[in-house]
This record gives structure tokens, sequence and C-alpha cells, in this order.
């Protein structure tokens, strides 16, 4: 009988250690994917400067707008494509600014590089690139530094409460009561 | 910076409000300025059909003199860098500029390869497929328009010189104008712009932070100094004071507790404390 009470109390001990380990894993695990995400918005901002570099020169790697207009047909007016820079540059600000109001991880920042650069096409080909070059380069700067901030705040916010968790999981062997 | 409380409320919106703000200026900017280009291209346009007008009986009487003699009073009005009128050919054949007369005008120019790029040239354009935009010689800025002279039934039967009537195009007219003033112009809305942009930004961004600075950030770092005057048990100078309403709770029951472990911790450090206490 006590032999076996002994039996117990080493299984538990031991499946109290694995379980303790098995959370130490998955919190690293988890403060190393929240260290990575926090660089995106980085990233993101790095592509955008490269296919603005590339808008500068008029994308020498893509056909003449002749051509790509004789394919594609006429592109729409340069009026337009600005009213809709404005309404997507409003729209992509308080969409993030509401995401870090809410705390919501969102991993949208390549998005917006590809919708910056569909705007800098669309003013490439109908050859009014020249004009609004610096309206893109400006709605990408601003649009990518909010969600770079917001994605680094989410980031800097998770892995300190995860490191104040691995503490306690270390002291305890158990995860802390959420608030 | 980012740690503070301050700075995480005020750095996005700062960056927000100053990008879109920035964003709206430069959209604004560009559609002036397309408007304005395109205005001064119709006018450039107009002047040119009422050149073409004014000299049409001397070309039609053949009557180089007259002709010469418009263009020449035309071309010594403020704002025309110049007037030539080119034959079929490519020589010029009248011109505000003398040493240009009977040479050759290059086909690949940028005002001419619109019309000569493929192996037969275009005899027809659109108003804004008429204009260029260039730098001359003296390096000011030129808008130039390129309107054909048509064949009309008048030229072909006329008896002095007289045209086939299967030709199409006679010749071409082409007017320059400078783009000095229309430059002035957009340079004054642009520094105009610019100085709203800044003054909008400045009240916006400044008045947000300011705001938040004085009905938030002051009264939550003299509730945190309540807070470490009541953890460290002493009390107050003064009770708090004008704190905004939702504040002033946490406000008072600070100073009611720091007035409370301070009664306490005088208590127990009174001699003779113990003496009195029942037992």
């Amino acid at each position: 009988m006590l032999e076996n009470s002994e039996n117990q109390a080493a299984v538990g001990a031991t499946t109290g250690q694995s379980q303790r380990e098995t959370l130490i894993r998955e919190i690293s695990a988890d403060i190393k994917r929240l260290s990575a995400f926090s660089n995106r918005g980085l990233w993101a901002v790095s592509l955008f400067l490269l296919v603005s570099m590339m808008a500068w020169r008029n994308f020498p790697l893509l056909p003449l707008p002749d051509r790509v207009t004789a394919l594609l047909g006429a592109p729409p007016p340069p009026g337009m494509i600005s009213l809709v820079l404005l309404l997507y540059t409003f729209s992509a600000i308080i969409l993030s600014l509401s995401r870090m109001m809410a705390a919501i991880e969102h991993k949208s920042s390549f998005c917006h590089v590809g919708y910056l650069t569909a705007f800098f096409l669309f003013y490439h080909f109908a050859k009014a690139l020249d004009d609004n070059y610096w309206a893109v380069f400006g709605a990408g700067i601003t649009i990518l530094s909010v969600e770079s901030y917001r994605i680094w705040n989410y980031c800097r916010e998770n892995i300190s409460r995860k490191q104040e968790q691995l503490e306690f999981v270390k002291k305890n062997g158990r995860m802390p009561v959420e608030e | 910076m980012f740690k503070s409380l301050a700075g995480r409320a005020l750095v996005p919106v700062g960056i927000a409000v100053t990008g879109f703000v920035v964003v709206c200026f430069l959209l604004l900017y560009s559609a002036i300025k397309t408007i304005v280009d395109r205005d001064s291209a119709v006018n450039a346009t107009n002047l040119a059909d009422t050149v073409l007008k004014s000299a049409r009986y001397a070309m039609l009487k053949n009557d180089k003199d007259i002709l010469t003699t418009i263009i020449h009073n035309i071309g010594q009005q403020k704002g025309v860098e110049h007037i030539r009128i080119f034959d079929k050919k490519g020589v010029i054949n009248i011109s505000t500029r003398n040493e240009e007369l009977n040479r050759q005008v290059d086909k690949t120019a940028d005002g001419c390869i619109i019309c000569h790029a493929g192996q037969v040239p275009m005899t027809t354009l659109g108003k804004m497929e008429q204009v260029r935009i260039f730098k001359n010689g003296q390096g000011s800025d030129v808008i130039s328009i390129t309107a054909p002279i048509y064949n009309e039934p008048e030229c072909s039967n006329a008896s002095c010189h007289v045209h086939p009537a299967g030709q199409k195009v006679l010749g071409t007219l082409d007017i320059g104008l400078s783009r000095e003033a229309l430059l002035h112009s957009l340079a004054s809305i642009r520094i105009q712009m610019i100085t709203f942009t800044l003054m909008i930004l400045v009240l916006t961004v400044g008045g947000v932070t300011a705001l938040l600075l004085r009905s938030v950030f002051q009264p939550l770092q003299k509730l945190s100094k309540l807070a470490l005057q009541a953890e460290n048990s002493e009390l107050p100078a003064t009770p708090p004071a004008h704190f905004p309403r939702e504040l002033d709770r946490i406000a008072q029951s600070l100073y009611k507790l720091s007035q409370k472990s301070g009664s306490a911790s005088s208590r127990s450090k009174t001699p003779g404390r113990d003496v009195d206490l029942p037992k």
C-alpha cells in the first residue's frame, strides 16, 4: 500500500515536471515567434522602399505604358486613382488605429505593400506617376509606419506578459491565473 | 519615449494625422497642377487657332510679306517664345527667329515624333496630343502647340499656287508660349498650401498633445505622486484638488489612505502608547 502511494507520488512528480517543461517550451516558442513577428513591419517598409525605387525609375523591368494600355485598354483617369488613394489611406489608418485599440494580432503589412504597388502601377500606366509619386510614397510611409508601430507595440506587450508567465511557471510549475 | 503613456498615446496619432495631411496636400497640389496645365494647353491651342485664322487670308493669297508681318507681330507679344510655320517636308518657311529660316525640322524631336512615329505620318491629332512641354535653349519652360494647316477647297482650287486636292496637310504651325507666369503661380499656390498644411498640423497635433498633457498626463503624474506618498505613509501638504471627475475619486481615496497610514504610524511612534492599549 505504502509502495503504491510512493509510486503514485513519483508518477505525479514526473507528470508535473513534464507539464512544467511543456509549458516552458510553449511560452519560449511564443516569445520567439513574437520577437520574429515584431520585425514584420520593418520588412514591409523595406519592401515598399524597394518598390518605390523601381517606381522612381519608371519601372524599368516592365513594358512601356503604351504597350500595356494597347493590350488591356485605357487606364482609369489619374483623378479617380487619386480619389481611391485618398479613401484607401484614410481607411487603412482608421483600421490600423482600431486594431491597435483592440490589441488584435493581424498580419496585414505586406497586403498594404501590394495595394501601394498597385497604385504606383496604375499611375505609371496612366502616365501620371511623375505628378503623384510623392503622394503614394507619403501614403505608404504613413500607413506602414502606423502598422509597424502597432505590430511592434503588440509584440512588446505580449513578450513582457509571456516573460512574466515564464517566470511564474518556472517557480510554480503552472500557469498564472488570467486577469 | 514609447514606455510612457504620453508616448504610446501620441506617437501613433501624430504619425497618422501628419501623414494623412501631407498625402492630402500632395494629391490636392497634383490635382491643381493638372487643371492649370490643362487650362494653359487649351489657351495655347485657342491661340494657335486664332493665329491660323488670322493668317488664313494671307496664305490663301500666297502673300508671304503679310504672313511674315502677322507672325512677327504676334511673336512680339509678351509670353510668346516662338512661332514658326513649316511646310509638308518640314522646312521652316516663316519664323519669328530669322536664324531658323529654311532649316529642316528634326522629325524625331519631341513635338514631331507624335505624328511621325510610324511609316505614314498621322494627319489628325487630339487637342492634348498637340501639346508638348519642354525646356528651350535658354533653359526656360515652354508649352508648345503643333497645329496642322489643312488643305481646303479654296487652297486646291486657287489659281495662284494650286495644291493637289488629295494632299490633306499643307504644313504645320508651331507656337511656343512661356510657362514662366504659370510656374510662378504654381509656386505661389505651393507655398500657400505648405503654410496652411503646417498650420493645420501644428493646430491638430499640438492641440491634441496640449489637451492630453493638461487633462490626462499631468493629473496622472500627480496621482502617481500621491500613490508614492501613501506607500511611504507621508501626508500630502494639501488635499488633492483640480482633478478631472474620473480621477478625483482615486485622488481622494489615495489622500485618505495616506492620512490613515500617516496617523497609524504616528500613533505607533508615540511613547507610552502601549500603556493605553487594552490587554
